[in-house]
This record gives structure tokens, sequence and C-alpha cells, in this order.
């Protein structure tokens, strides 16, 4: 078995109270406590949870935008996580890239510009990664749109720019916070299997995180289980839907119904 | 798309005025009351010999020095304190009394100070420029998505290229809004400081027009200085059409 | 990371603080003040007042009746011009409302006219009435008709059309939707228009009182200037401003006091 790349152990999160007054003071809950799990490289793992399951507070530490009250991650056999909010390095030196719910695209910046920025800001600009740049926004069926502002897009290529934005430098670790939560069913199952063909192209690590059950088995490798808070890991199950997925069809593939009312008991 | 039942109403409107105007004219004397065709006829002739455009361009001129070093201080401080708010939060009380204290009542503090000429205008310009300028920009710089910072970050990005990349380009709708709203007054507080006390300039047209009992000058030089004002308005219209092309159509309108 | 890390700071950060704003503001209008005192000693008592013989100028001022004097000769016609500006500012966009076709036909005319330096009427207007109270209410009204012109127009056009159009429905008259629905959403604006407009028009009066020299306490500032009397200047700039806030505040607790007890209080920034 390969190594694991990222390992999470017992990791714990919660937030400190905001004091006015003292007003008697009440530890605030913990969103995420005692929450283990692990990451092999080049695996796809969806994590599935319901709403206010701290799914994006994991995230958040795992990408190094917040601090561990408690555990610690290890990625690539170093510790990284931090209780000092100053000592945090959001994207571990870009090793971490991180795809938001909100698209957060420059308003200012063309889809192209958007989709190369990451890449200017790292010095990384030149005809390679240029054309890669283009490769992708073709990939995502953007040919065309280079020159739009954001609110020139609709939602869903809104949404493929801020993927491809994240897919074109190359990070080896890839978080994803329910990406596609905010677009409608059709435009979703595009945006799902636009992301699993790119993903057949490098296969990278990637940590997705969505409260569909359906989207976590069309996509994963593996499905994890988060509890509500304070969230731990309820229950792992491995997906052995063969690759490559036809995820248009994915209802109808052998496996899925019995995998689907697991994970659904589960997340009960 | 104007309806032509309104466009026509205007005209009438416009007709009406001016009739009232040229009858006020005849009624009280040409002395009191400039007529419309001796407005415009003298206003043409300033014009042509120069005078009028040579006295606007000593306003424009203060304006504009004005505005420059006004607002750009004015620009730059809010960046320079993003990341020290206790530092903004010390100057807070001056700068919104600074913004309260109407500036025009410091102008003969300016003109003692300064002298009769464009020097002193450029001051009260200035501090007339800066105070607005400022809040606009805090504005923009205060109300950053955070999100898009963070972003920013998880890309590798360093504080300068944030700032230069995301803060900067976030920060100007709200600069720009601070400028459209400075820069006409600016203008009319040039003209009054010349209006107080100066030896060129619109105001001091006006000035002298009164002081010489000559009531078609002074019509002139208020018709001069209210398209100049105008004009500011619609250069500033213009140039943000250009800059921005990117921001979604519906805009709120409270900025600054 | 200040941007972004969420606000784990523990109590004892945010009493320091506190402390470290107000002793810092403390501390800049200590700095301002020396300066000022400074500024009086190397640059000449031409450009800069001494701070005591401000303070002392204006406790004889205060002592003569002449700050009284000029305070109410200034205040007199600020009052006028605001009740005068208030008047035909809230009626003219509630009459136009009536009817869509004035308002287009005369809205540009008006916002033309926005663009002509008030000021500058003055000295024509002195032509006219001589030097005395007239010219400067003119010039005040015409200051502040604009803002309340535009303040209110803002606040009709805030109205929620839906309100309108189920009061149409039930048959209400336009006289009844004029005093239930309008008035009532415009109420907020109004007071913050007022709110703006009264210390505007003090001092617009102010700077009248520049053009127009008789009396006031524009007219001191200006008198000063014109005989070289610098302690003058500072002591009626100070008086000026001290009026202006002092006004402001005033009008502030009129706000609070008349919004206590309506059950809509909702704050509007313009």
């Amino acid at each position: 078995m390969a190594a694991a790349l990222l390992e999470i152990r017992q990791l714990g999160k919660r937030f400190a109270q905001r004091q006015g007054r003292d007003q008697g003071r009440e530890p605030s809950p913990w969103v995420i406590q005692d929450l283990s799990f692990s990451v092999r490289e080049g695996e796809f793992l969806t994590i599935v949870g319901p709403s206010g399951a701290g799914k994006s507070t994991l995230l958040n530490v795992i990408a190094q935008i917040d601090t561990a009250t408690t555990g610690e991650i290890v990625f690539d056999g170093a510790t990284v996580s931090t209780r000092d909010p100053r000592a945090l390095k959001p994207g571990i030196d870009r090793r971490i890239g991180y795809v938001t719910q909100d698209d957060n695209l420059l308003p200012w910046r063309n889809t192209l510009d958007n989709v190369l920025f990451a890449l200017e800001v790292q010095g990384r600009l030149n005809d390679e990664t240029r054309a890669r740049a283009e490769m992708l926004i073709r990939a995502v069926g953007l040919a065309g749109f280079e020159h739009y502002y954001p609110h020139e897009l609709s939602g869903g290529m809104r949404k493929r720019t801020a993927l491809i934005r994240t897919l074109v430098y190359d990070p080896p670790v890839i978080l994803m916070d329910e990406p596609f939560a905010a677009v409608d069913a059709q435009t979703r199952t595009q945006l799902q299997a636009d992301l699993l063909a790119l993903w057949e192209l490098g296969r990278k690590t990637i940590i997705f995180v969505t409260h569909d059950i359906t989207e976590a088995i069309a996509l994963g490798d593996r499905a994890l289980v988060l509890s509500k808070q304070p969230s731990r890991i309820a229950a792992e199950h491995a997906i052995r839907i063969p690759r490559p997925r036809n995820v248009k069809d994915i209802f109808a593939l052998e496996g899925f119904a019995a995998i689907y009312e697991k994970i659904r008991a589960d997340v009960q | 798309m104007i309806r032509w039942r309104t466009l026509i109403d205007r005209v009438l409107v416009l007709l009406l005025i001016l009739a009232l105007w040229q009858a006020g004219s005849l009624w009280f004397g040409s002395y009191w009351l400039s007529s419309p065709w001796a407005t415009t006829t003298r206003f043409v002739e300033q014009i042509i010999n120069g005078e009028l455009i040579r006295h606007a361009g000593y306003t424009l001129a203060e304006a504009g020095a004005g505005t420059l070093i006004g607002g750009l201080p004015a620009v730059l401080l809010p960046f320079l304190l993003r990341r020290h708010p206790i530092i903004v939060a010390i100057l807070d009380p001056f700068m919104v009394g600074g913004y309260g204290a109407p500036k025009l009542a410091f102008a003969p503090l300016f003109l003692l100070w300064f002298g009769i000429g464009m020097e002193s205008k450029i001051a009260l310009t200035a501090s007339v420029v800066f105070f607005i300028v400022y809040f606009a920009t805090l504005a923009g710089v205060r109300t950053l998505d955070p999100r898009l910072i963070q972003m920013a970050q998880i890309a590798g990005a360093s504080e300068r290229q944030i700032a230069r990349h995301i803060v900067m380009p976030g920060a100007v709708p709200n600069i720009f809004a601070g400028f459209r709203i400075a820069v006409p007054y600016a203008i009319a507080a040039a003209v009054i400081a010349e209006l107080i006390s100066s030896n060129r300039g619109l105001g001091y047209l006006v000035q002298t027009g009164a002081m010489n009992f000559d009531t078609t000058s002074v019509f002139a030089a208020i018709v001069a200085a209210t398209l100049l004002v105008h004009a500011a308005n619609m250069a500033m219209n213009t140039l943000e059409a250009l800059l921005m092309r990117w921001r979604p159509p519906l805009q709120s309108i409270m900025e600054s | 990371m200040t941007d972004i890390a969420i606000d784990n700071e523990p109590h004892a950060n945010v009493a320091w603080r506190k402390w470290a704003i107000h002793g810092g503001r403390l501390a800049l209008a200590a700095a301002l003040i020396l300066a000022w005192e400074y500024g009086a000693r190397t640059l000449g008592r031409l450009f800069f007042a001494p701070p005591l013989d401000v303070l002392e100028r204006i406790v004889t001022l205060a002592a003569s009746g002449q700050m009284l004097t000029d305070i109410a000769a200034t205040m007199r016609v600020s009052a006028a011009g605001f009740a005068i500006a208030a008047l035909c500012g809230v009626l003219l966009p509630l009459l136009l409302r009536r009817s869509l076709r004035a308002t287009e036909a005369v809205e540009p005319y008006i916002m033309a006219s926005m663009g002509i330096p008030k000021y500058a009427l003055a000295p024509w207007l002195i032509l006219w009435f001589g030097i005395g109270d007239l010219p400067k209410l003119v010039v005040v009204t015409l200051v502040v008709f604009y803002i309340l012109y535009i303040t209110t127009f803002a606040g009709i056009r805030g109205v929620d059309q839906r309100l309108i159009n189920m009061a149409r429905v039930i048959g209400a008259s336009e006289r009844v939707i004029a005093r239930e629905i309008i008035w009532t959403s415009l109420l907020p604006f109004f007071f913050t228009g007022l709110k703006i407009a009264f210390p505007r028009a003090v001092s617009a009066t102010i700077v009248g009182e520049f053009l127009v020299s008789t009396e006031g306490v524009g007219r001191s500032i200006e008198h000063a200037r014109q005989i070289s009397d610098t302690t003058g200047v500072f002591a009626g700039v100070v008086i000026a401003i001290a009026l202006v806030l002092a006004i402001n505040g005033i009008v502030n607790l009129i706000e609070r006091w008349a919004l206590r007890w309506r059950p809509v209080e909702r704050d509007m920034q313009i």
C-alpha cells in the first residue's frame, strides 16, 4: 500500500468564544473532534456529511487558512498544522489547492486572466504554462469565452473557471468544498464528468466534500461519512465501481444502489 | 430612448425659461438682468478673444492641482495603513472632523497663508478633495471580500502581490467614486475662493464684472463656470464607463 | 495573516487595543496643538496666531457680546434660508410626483441648474439688494434647496411601488396614498436630509458672509483677514467650527428624541 500522503490525526477544532463582557464564559462547542483519516497519493476521496457538519471548517484547517485546536495534520511526512494563527501557511507553499464553494473569481479579470492568475503570482507564466491554460479552457468547454468578465458568465461557467484556475498550476493535493452545489442538476452532472475527465489525465490527490451522496459515490474511490457536530469520521466506504465512470448513468451502474443505501444509513 | 413627447416637453420648458428670462430682462432693464441674447453674445465674444478660456484654465488648473495634491495621499494612506487598523482607529475622529468641517469656511485662512494667487485655491481644493477621497478609499480597502485574499494566499501570493493584484483593483471602484464626487466639488471650491479674493480665474471674472456693474460679464462668467462643472461631471462619467467594464450592471447607489 | 485568521484572540488583547487607540488619539491631539504653538513661534504671528492668543481673543469676543451678535446674525439667515429651502425642496418633488410627464420635462433643467455655483450669484445679488441679509439668504436657500430636493426625490423613488399598487387596488385616493405610504416611508429620509441640510445651511451662511460682509461669524473672519488680524481669523474660524459642530450635535439629539417613539426606525445613509 502506498504510504499516506496526507494524514489527519485526532483533529479537533473549535472557535474562540467572542467575549463582549465577561458573562460567564462557556466554552464554545467543538466543531470537529477526534477526527482522523488518511489520504493516499492519487486517491479521489469524497467526504459526505449533513449540513453544519463542519465540512468547510475541516478543509480550511487542511488548507492551512485556519488553525487546529487539537490534533495534527501530517503532509508528506511533515507536520503542517499549527495552533498559532501567525504561523499559518495557506496552501502550504502551493502544494494544496482549494476550490471553494463560492467561485471567488477576480471580477476585474477576464476568464483567461483569472486562470493565469496563480501562474502569474508564482512567476511561472511562460509559453508552456499558457498552453496548458488554454488546453484546460478548451477541455471544459470555455473556448471562445477567454475575454469575458465573470459577470458575463453563467454560474456553471464561473465554476469551471474556478476549477481550472486551480488545476492549471498543478498542486499535488486539491481540496474541493461542494463546488457544484450552487448549479442546477444538469450542469452539475456535466461538471462532474468534466472533473473526472481532467482528473484521469493527471490523477491528482483530491479531497472532495459534498452533502450529496450520489455525487460522493459517482466521483470517489473512497467515501468518508462525517457525523454531525462535533464531527468525526463515522464510517468509511470503498467504492468499487470501475473507472472510467459514466456519471450521467451512475444510477444504473452495478453496485450503486447497495453503496448508496449503506452510506445513507450512516448519514442518519 | 427618450420619447418624442418628453423631448417636445423639454424644449417647451426651455423656451418658457428663456422667455421668462428675456421678459425679466426687459422689465427690469439689462443692468439688473442681462438678457439671454446679451449673455450668449458676450459669452461667445469672450470665448473667441480667449479671455474666458484663459480664466477657465486657471480655475481648472487650481482644481486639478488640488485634486492631485489632495487625492494622492488620500488614496495611499488607506493602503499603507491596511494592516495597521489601530492607527486607522486613532486617526478616525480627526478624519471625520476634517471631513465634517466645512473646508470652505477655511478659505480666508488659506488666503491669509498663501496669498490671493493660485496657491491658496490649490490648498483649499486639496483639503476638500483629500477627505472625500480618503473615506472613499478606506471603504474600498475595508470592504474587500476576504475570501479573494484567501484565494490569492493559497495560490501562493506574497503580501505585495496581494496588495497589487487584489486590494488595489478591488478598491478602484470606491476610489473612483470618491474622485467623481470630489472633482466637481473642487472646481466649485476654486470658484468660490476666487470670488472672495483673487487675481484670475472664473470667480475673479464674476467679481470684476460685478464691480464694474457689468451684469452681462457676470452672467457670462457664471455660465462658463456652470459649463465647466458639467463638463467635469461628464468627463468623470465617461471615465467610469471606460474603466469599469468588468462591473456587473446592477450597482448599488450607495457608495462612499 | 491578521486579514484571514479567524478571530481566536484572547480577551486581554481587546482591552489593550482600546487603551492604545484612546491613548493614540490624545497623543495626536496634543501633538497637533504643540505643532500649532511651534508654528506660531517659528513662522511668525502673521501666519500663525499662538493658541493662547486665540483663546484670549475668543474670550474677549464672548465677553463683549460680539460673538453672540455674530452668531445670532448667522443663525438668523441660516434658519430662514433653511426653512424656505425645506419647504420648496420637499414640496417640489411631492408635487412633481403627481405627473410623470412634468417630472421628465423639468428634471434635466433642475439637474443642469444644480451645476451653477450658487455663491457666484452673490455679487450680482449685491447689485440688486445691496449688502445685507438678502443676498446671503438667497444663496443659502439655493444651496440647501438642492440638497433637500435630491434627498426627497431619492426618498420618493425608494418608496415601495408595491405598497402603492396595493393601496390603489384597495381603492385609496391619491391623497390617502400620499399621506399614509409616501409620507411614512419618507420620514427616515426626511430626517437624514434635514440632518445634513441644517448644518450645511449654517456653513453656507458663513461662506456667504465672506462675500457679503455686513455681520455674522463669516464676516468677522473675512474682516480680520482683510486687516491682517491673524489672531482674529483664527479665533473666528474656531468659533465657526464650534458653531457648526454644535448645530450638528443638536440636530443629532433632536433626531434621536423624535425617532424614539416611532415604530419605524431605519438608518438611512445618503
